[in-house]
């Protein structure tokens, strides 16, 4: 029996490294990419997989040539607000939503569905006017401005109150606690991985944003990580090995929010499960 | 006490209102009033910058009814949603069930898992470019040792939806599974414990306690990926360009409205492509709606 | 309760922090430009362009000019081609344009008739510096719509024939020259090309510009005729199409269909000839590959002899809604006078506009034949356009591809690109 378990532990890790080899692919092509000499990068006969000495010179020239500092400034406050407007407004949306009976309930969830169905392109001009209006351009507020709400957060964590069991609340209420209260210190707490989920993926979907922080903000200094990431890769012939060094310098930053924040998976809501 | 009733349920409507206030102003402002503007829109022929509209009723529709390329775009677009979803779904959530266990290693093979999401847009391309290639592609390289015949991935209008799809799955994977795995963290442990004593089998824990308490979040998953499916753009945008010969069997909505808006400048007829898009996505996600209430299982 | 408290707190000092990071650290370039004004009568004119590499040489004219007028500060903002004009649309419609910025042949009757940019004609009467008759013919006329000119000419650029020297001389090839013709390429191209596939003569990608629009007007051909039609019924240009299409139908080339995969294809040594524009050189002359392997060439002429190569120039245009106009015009007039085109051509950015300061440019990049591209301009066609040109060519590169990959005969595509085109052109 024990003997088993182990060979089906053991198919399993094949199976995910395997996996694991796929996925991690273009990340490792990436880096390696960002080592090597023009000529090297777009060399196909020869195959070239691994440069013959890594050009360090590329992730110079690219530090050299953009101010970084700035850059991750902007991007993590960006994704910082975002983060916390999605979570905070749509925690409140989602518990109303899954657990209150109001008049136009459903109508409202309505829209929040309906917002998600839209192509986000569409936004861009009529969201680029109001904060052009409100003379706001090449701000961080012009960057978090689409992400004040989020429909997705509204609808991944009314999935998750949805989820929860009824008596939890209901015992709640009986003991005192008005409505606010039983969200806030009852129901908020057991959502945690959801919420987790939904801070990941807003710092994702904000950090990938790339069209909206390329039109609202021209100016260089208001630019975030991916907007100046595609200024690089805008010249006429594209230099690979130094859009991949910058590609590599932008992307650790959101592979270390993820690792942080994923422990919480694991040190979440699991425990408390069994206290119910 | 008919009165005491009616105060408690009027408190209860109050914060209702209040907690939802915050997010349906703002959507209200960011988003839905720029679609009515474009559902205003697609009845216009649109003149430069917003200025000089003219009425034209339903003609913007009528030339979208007769262009073929639009019902190409509504196949591929149906035909890239059936392929990624499905197969998505299901590698995400037997990954997720695989990772939420006491398995070593774990928090390396989900960090691993969720990179091709975090990798920029133009990188992937690039990385796919590549392994695409023809010529001498890293899969074709494969395919030759193994004595098949080199496929062109991607100029091939037969299997370029296919070649693009597999883009899709890779890079959509790690949010299904990090959706799921957060979702079966809710799943309370006893639930398992007690169907161990009763001897039941892993598979059989999957069907009878994993799908249906998972359920809420995979509904979410289900509903959110079609949508984003549909919606598809940035990687057909980026490997298939209008000269290739596999445009046309891979163009989707948001591609041609993106090309109709933004390139041609002819936004009332985009707008019109983006209300059919629209509706295609509302029916299938009413018809969702309507079928949750047979699988998804709220507590 | 504590964890409220904290909490609460930490949202406060969040929103403080939102709220001054619009306020003390605002960058915005407006906002700017009215504080530099209250303290001094500074002004900042934004200067929007796409190319990345030419906005870094241009940095240094701006830097200078700076020098010379300090109180104009000028402010670069590239944007990559399809988000420029994306942003520049967005722009134009919320009435905040940059105050100068370019304009590309494509787009000049969009924004030049909808009111968006300034009338330059009286600046231009009035200006010592600018005179457009200083500039090759054809090139202002394409920013002129109804006698007002909304744009001066910036540069231009022209196509050149680049080839790979290493392969040329494995081959035992002589270099091109201005004696090729049509066959001569064609011969060269079949000594080029590996029976294995692993070697092609000729990269003959499916593009207009960089591509077969220059074998139509050598061939005598025309892709709009004078009175705004089509001329893809036109029996030379089918020829001249024909042409470029039959290296892909004898194996001469590869099917190629994006344009990376073209500068690729010659990069990684896959073809060894291939059409490039001038606009390619800033980006070819950092690359240390193709400063060692290969140089470029005139155009082939057609076999009687008829030179031609596919020209067009980008334009310096003012925003109608620039608060700076006076500002914003003495820097488009320090970019176009004499002075600042030949500074622009020293640096290499782009092939000058201005008469006679074009030889510099070939300076800049000497490891190059550069100045082949300069020499073309004197039988040069300019790049073909109407009000609203990227409509009719996305659609008739759809309805050539067939006959590019050998499917459909060339005549019959044609034909019915004249059709859609002329369809395009009338509703315009």
């Amino acid at each position: 029996m024990k003997k088993k378990q182990n060979i089906s532990t053991i198919l399993l890790h094949i199976v995910l490294i395997i996996g694991a080899c796929i996925m991690i692919m273009p990340f490792l092509w990436m880096v390696l990419t960002s080592l090597k000499t023009v000529s090297e990068s777009t060399s196909m006969n020869p195959f070239i997989f691994f440069p013959e000495t890594f050009q360090w010179e590329n992730f110079q020239t690219v530090i050299r040539q953009n101010d970084f500092l700035r850059l991750y400034f902007n991007t993590f406050a960006m994704m910082f607000f975002r983060v916390l407007c999605a979570v905070l407004f749509s925690a409140m949306a989602a518990y109303a939503f899954a657990r209150l009976s109001f008049p136009g309930r459903n109508f409202l969830f309505g829209l929040v569905l309906f917002q998600m169905m839209v192509p986000a392109q569409i936004f861009i001009v009529p969201q680029y006017l109001m904060v052009d209006k409100m003379g706001l351009r090449n701000s961080i507020f012009a960057l978090v401005f689409p992400g004040l709400v989020s429909a997705f957060g509204t609808f991944l964590l009314r999935q998750f109150f949805m989820g929860l069991p009824k008596e939890l609340e209901e015992s709640a209420r009986l003991d005192g606690c008005n409505i606010w209260q039983t969200f806030w210190k009852v129901m908020l707490p057991l959502t945690k991985s959801g919420l987790v989920a939904l801070g990941i993926f807003t710092a994702l979907f904000s950090f990938k944003d790339l069209m909206w922080p390329l039109i609202v903000n021209t100016n260089s200094d208001a630019a975030t990580l991916s907007s100046a990431l595609a200024k690089i890769s805008s010249a006429y012939s594209v230099n690979y090995p130094q859009l991949m060094a910058a590609a590599v310098l932008a992307i650790w930053p959101m592979l270390l929010v993820y690792i942080i924040f994923q422990k919480q998976f694991i040190e979440g809501i699991a425990t408390s499960g069994g206290k119910l | 006490m008919k009165n005491k009733v009616s105060k408690k349920t009027r408190n209860e409507w109050c914060w209702g209102w209040f907690m939802v206030a915050p997010t349906i102003v703002g959507l209200v402002v960011l988003n839905i009033i720029p679609i009515f503007q474009t559902l205003y829109l697609s009845f216009f022929k649109s003149g430069a910058f917003g200025k000089g509209n003219v009425f034209v009723g339903l003609e913007n529709y009528k030339t979208m009814i007769q262009d073929e390329q639009v019902w190409y775009a509504v196949r591929n677009t149906l035909g890239y949603t059936c392929l990624v979803v499905p197969v998505t779904i299901v590698i995400a959530l037997l990954m997720a069930v695989a990772l939420n266990g006491k398995l070593k290693g774990k928090g390396i093979y989900r960090t691993i898992y969720f990179i091709p999401m975090v990798a920029a847009p133009a990188a992937v391309t690039m990385v796919w470019k590549w392994l695409y290639n023809s010529q001498y592609g890293l899969i074709n390289h494969v395919l030759n040792s193994l004595g098949i015949e080199k496929m062109n991935w991607i100029d091939n209008p037969k299997v370029a939806l296919i070649s693009i799809s597999i883009i899709g799955i890779w890079s959509t994977i790690g949010y299904s599974m990090v959706l799921l795995l957060a979702g079966l963290q809710e799943i309370p442990r006893d639930y398992y414990e007690a169907s161990n004593i009763d001897g039941a089998s892993k598979v059989r824990q999957f069907f009878s306690i994993t799908v249906p308490l998972v359920s809420p979040t995979l509904f979410f998953v289900l509903v959110t990926s079609i949508i984003t499916a549909m919606q598809v753009f940035d990687v057909i945008y980026m490997m298939i360009d209008v000269t290739s010969p596999a445009y046309n069997s891979t163009v989707s909505l948001v591609y041609l409205f993106y090309n109709n808006s933004f390139k041609y400048s002819n936004k009332g007829y985009g707008s019109a492509i983006v209300m059919l898009l629209l509706l295609i996505i509302m029916i299938i996600t009413v018809i969702q709606t309507k079928l949750q209430k047979k699988w998804v299982n709220y507590m | 309760m504590k964890r409220k408290l904290v909490s609460v707190l930490l949202c406060a000092a969040m929103i403080t922090t939102l709220v001054s990071g619009c306020g003390n650290k605002n960058i915005s370039s407006d906002e700017g430009t009215k504080k530099a004004e209250e303290s001094g009568g500074d002004v900042t004119i934004s200067y929007a362009c796409w190319d990345s590499n030419q906005a870094k040489l241009i940095q240094t004219v701006a830097d200078e000019f700076e020098e010379e007028n300090p109180n104009i500060k000028i402010d670069i903002q590239v944007n990559g081609w399809d988000d420029y004009w994306t942003g520049l649309e967005a722009a134009a419609t919320g009435g905040s344009l940059p105050d100068t910025f370019w304009m590309h042949s494509n787009n000049i009757y969009y924004y030049g008739s909808n009111d968006q940019l300034l009338d330059l004609t009286n600046y231009i009467e009035k200006s010592d510096q600018v005179d457009l008759a200083n500039y090759p013919e054809g090139l202002g006329e394409i920013y002129n719509i109804d006698g007002k000119q909304y744009a001066i000419p910036k540069d231009y650029d022209t196509i050149a024939l680049w080839y790979n020297k290493t392969l040329f001389d494995e081959a035992g090839l002589a270099y091109p020259d201005d004696t090729w013709t049509w066959d001569t390429l064609k011969d060269a191209a079949k000594k080029l090309t590996k029976d294995d596939k692993s070697q092609y003569g000729f990269c003959a990608g499916l593009h207009n510009q960089e591509g077969y629009y220059n074998f139509v007007y050598q061939n005598g051909g025309e892709i709009i005729t004078e009175d705004k039609k089509s001329g893809y019924d036109n029996e030379k240009t089918v020829q001249g199409i024909e042409e470029y299409f039959s290296f892909v139908k004898d194996g001469l080339s590869p099917e190629i269909y994006d344009d990376q995969a073209r500068a690729e294809a010659m990069q990684n040594g896959l073809c060894a000839m291939g059409l490039f524009g001038s606009w390619n050189l800033s980006g070819f002359a950092t690359t240390d590959f193709m400063k060692e392997n290969f140089d470029c060439a005139v155009l082939p002429s057609a076999n009687d002899g008829t030179r031609s190569t596919i020209f067009n120039g980008l334009g310096n245009a003012i925003s109608a809604t620039t608060e700076h106009p006076d500002e914003a015009w003495k820097w488009v007039e320090y970019l176009s006078s004499k002075e600042g085109q030949e500074r622009q051509a020293e640096l290499g950015t782009a092939i000058s506009a201005y008469e006679g300061t074009a030889d510099k440019f070939a300076e800049a990049y000497p490891m190059f034949n550069t100045q082949c591209y300069i020499d073309m301009v004197e039988y040069a066609q300019i790049r073909p356009y109407s009000n609203q040109t990227s409509v009719w060519e996305d659609k008739a590169y759809e309805l050539l591809k067939g006959a590019y990959a050998g499917k459909e005969d060339t005549k019959v595509a044609c034909e019915k690109t004249a059709a859609m085109m002329n369809e395009a052109l009338d509703a315009e």
